[in-house]
């Protein structure tokens, strides 16, 4: 009976300790530790957006190419929009189109539009600062996703050039990489949820292989983010990244 | 035939206060008459635009169009158009089909983005029903199967394009993708609503079925009837084609019965019709107070004729026969100037432009007054009408009276 009841008491402090070293831990480091899980030199993926609204389900399939955070090239290769192209080149978006002369600048509201009419808008395709620099982070504690520890982590921002002023995001405790999302607007009303739906290991890095994206703000809305193939830190062709590589 | 001669010769003895009272009387007809032109021209312009511009005599789109118009749902369309167009262009009570992609767009130039609402067309079936070779102000149409657009001017204005200039547009395909295509300006025009001046710009309707992944898809077809008061039996001629056809989601209705166009028509009638009796009730009150002041001061000679031996009812109809013939002559000049000044004005039109400035509503800002038969002839008889009946009370009143007093009184 007093074995019993040494053990209970050890495996109690051995949860109290585990807590303890979790909470130990501060939300900045938390953020510190996921944009470095999140960190690619270069980046080359193939995957789909799954779209579906009112009007069905589209799939868009795309090659991707990033470098860094600043630098992204996504070329849509579904036959509907087979040579379209989205360049990012830091906070900058533009668009390719192929029976366009001209390279499209995005900028003001035109941002707020949705990708391909799906949940993802181009604001959410910018953004090379990090989350420290344009947040507030507050750890607001621990909550179990399909039986895995999460740090949950509130964000808020810090000036007005974000495009969401508040997030909740919970962070894999022992992965250290996305798992779900809030999104609100300055009023507190909720905008988008990501929900990521599987991770997977390439080259011994965690990354976030399926994901589905809701507005909150439109019925039966969903778009979900497939990543079929994935190379990290491959050299990518030169000049990729650049308008005039557009029409390439 | 005694008084009538009598009336006519107090109609000619005292011409100065004839002329006032016949002016009087024509004053009143000639703004009746020109203000029911006004009307008819305004609300005739409001059918014939949103007919043309926007739903045709009977308007043929997918079933499920309307409720999700504001999505811009062009996957709801009209499939296989061209052989439908041919089928009904065949049939005898239709005078022109026009097939259309109408689509939520873009214009994109030098960095600058400004919203419109694009249309694809057949330019050669549009001289039909848009029109649009008269609302051409510079350069040329464009031609079918090019990257060629027609901007509007107060668009072009804003965009700073002219003929000549390129523009990308950017939109959503079908497929709710992405879709962007650069054009050539080729035309400006100039349409006679301020709204479509802003917003319409048309392009080729096989460029935009290329540009939206449409092909040989229409958002919608519109038919002119060659009689436009049988527009419902077309309607329904129109469905039985459709269902010839095999277009199961495909629906014609008639322009009564699309959107709220035909009720604000309605509505504006029933208000325009409103301000015509405001200015009848004006008008006949100019008549009735002109005839009456003429009669009231002709007491002294009342009067006298009354102690020469008139008889009550001979002196009320002289005076009413009075009244009548110079109603006639007065209405009849008032008729004819407010007729001679409607074709003037209807040539020349009214500019309203100013005052219409910020309104939107499907009407031109120059107003070109329309002469409607059945009202004009209706202000006539209506005017003769009131002048001599408004001479009846005053003359009876004036006939009681004996002539001794009546002679006292003056």
């Amino acid at each position: 009976m007093t074995r019993t009841l040494a053990v209970v008491r050890l495996a109690a402090f051995l949860l109290l300790a585990t807590a303890t070293a979790a909470f130990a831990q501060s939300a900045e480091d938390i953020v510190r530790r996921l944009e470095a899980n999140q960190r690619f030199r270069t980046q080359e993926a193939e995957g789909a957006l799954i779209i579906t609204d009112r009007f069905g389900s589209r799939t868009k399939t795309f090659v991707s190419y990033a470098e860094g955070r600043e630098r992204m090239l996504l070329a849509f290769t579904n036959p509907e929009e087979k040579g379209q192209k989205i360049l990012r080149l830091q906070d900058e978006i533009y668009l390719y189109f192929p029976d366009a002369e001209e390279v499209v600048r995005l900028q003001g509201s035109a941002l707020k539009e949705a990708v391909m009419g799906s949940d993802f808008s181009y604001e959410d395709l910018t953004g090379e600062k990090s989350l420290l620099d344009l947040y507030e982070v507050r750890l607001l504690g621990s909550e179990k996703l399909q039986g895995r520890e999460q740090h949950l982590l509130e964000l808020k921002a810090r000036g007005r050039g974000v495009a969401y002023p508040l997030q909740k995001l919970w962070v894999d405790a022992v992965e250290f990489i996305p798992r779900r999302a809030a999104y609100y607007a300055l009023s507190g009303r909720l905008l988008k949820t990501l929900e990521v739906l599987e991770v997977r290991q390439v080259a011994g890095r965690s990354v976030m292989s399926r994901a589905i994206m809701r507005d909150a703000l439109k019925k039966n809305s969903s778009t979900e983010f497939r990543v079929d193939r994935v190379k990290l830190d491959q050299p990518l062709p030169k000049n990729l990244f650049s308008l005039e590589a557009l029409s390439w | 035939m005694k008084l009538a001669a009598l009336a006519f010769r107090n109609i000619r003895r005292n011409r100065r206060r004839s002329v006032l009272s016949g002016s009087a009387i024509a004053l009143a007809t000639l703004i009746i008459t020109l203000m029911f032109s006004i009307l008819a021209g305004i609300l005739g312009d409001y059918r014939a635009n949103v007919v043309r511009y926007l739903t045709g005599h009977v308007r043929l789109r997918n079933m499920a169009y309307d409720a999700n118009e504001r999505l811009n749902p062009l996957h709801l369309s009209v499939p296989g158009y061209r052989d439908l167009v041919s089928r009904l262009e065949e049939e005898p009570g239709v005078a022109a089909v026009a097939p259309r992609i109408q689509f939520a767009t873009a214009v994109y130039r030098e960095e600058r983005t400004f919203g419109g609402l694009g249309l694809g067309v057949d330019f050669d079936r549009e001289q039909a029903v848009m029109q649009v070779q008269h609302s051409l102000v510079a350069g040329r149409l464009p031609r079918m199967g090019q990257r060629e657009i027609l901007l509007p001017a107060g668009l072009a204005a804003e965009v700073g394009a002219g003929v000549g200039d390129k523009l990308t547009l950017l939109g959503k395909n079908k497929y709710l993708g992405m879709a962007g295509m650069t054009f050539t300006v080729t035309g400006i025009a100039r349409f006679p609503v301020a709204g479509f001046n802003r917003s319409f710009l048309l392009v080729p309707i096989d460029t935009a079925e290329r540009l939206l992944k449409m092909e040989g898809e229409a958002t919608e077809v519109l038919l002119l009837a060659r009689d436009d008061r049988r527009v419902a039996a077309l309607a329904a001629r129109a469905n039985e084609i459709v269902s010839e056809a095999g277009l199961t989601g495909v629906e014609a209705r008639a322009w009564e019965r699309i959107g709220m166009w035909h009720t604000l028509m309605r509505l504006v009638d029933t208000m325009y019709n409103f301000i015509a009796l405001f200015f009848f009730i004006l008008g006949t009150t100019v008549i009735i107070n002109t005839t009456m002041m003429v009669i009231f001061e002709r007491l002294r000679e009342i009067g006298t004729i009354s102690a020469l031996g008139m008889k009550p009812g001979e002196i009320v109809r002289l005076f009413f026969l009075e009244a009548f013939f110079i109603s006639i002559i007065a209405a009849l000049a008032g008729v004819l100037l407010g007729s001679a000044l409607t074709a003037v004005l209807s040539r020349t039109g009214v500019d309203l432009s100013r005052a219409m400035q910020g309104v939107s509503f499907e009407v031109s800002p120059v107003i070109r007054p329309k002469l409607n038969a059945r009202s004009t002839v209706f202000v006539f008889f209506y005017s003769v009408a009131v002048a001599s009946l408004a001479s009846f009370l005053p003359s009876r009143r004036a006939a009681r009276i004996q002539p001794v007093e009546a002679l006292r009184s003056i």
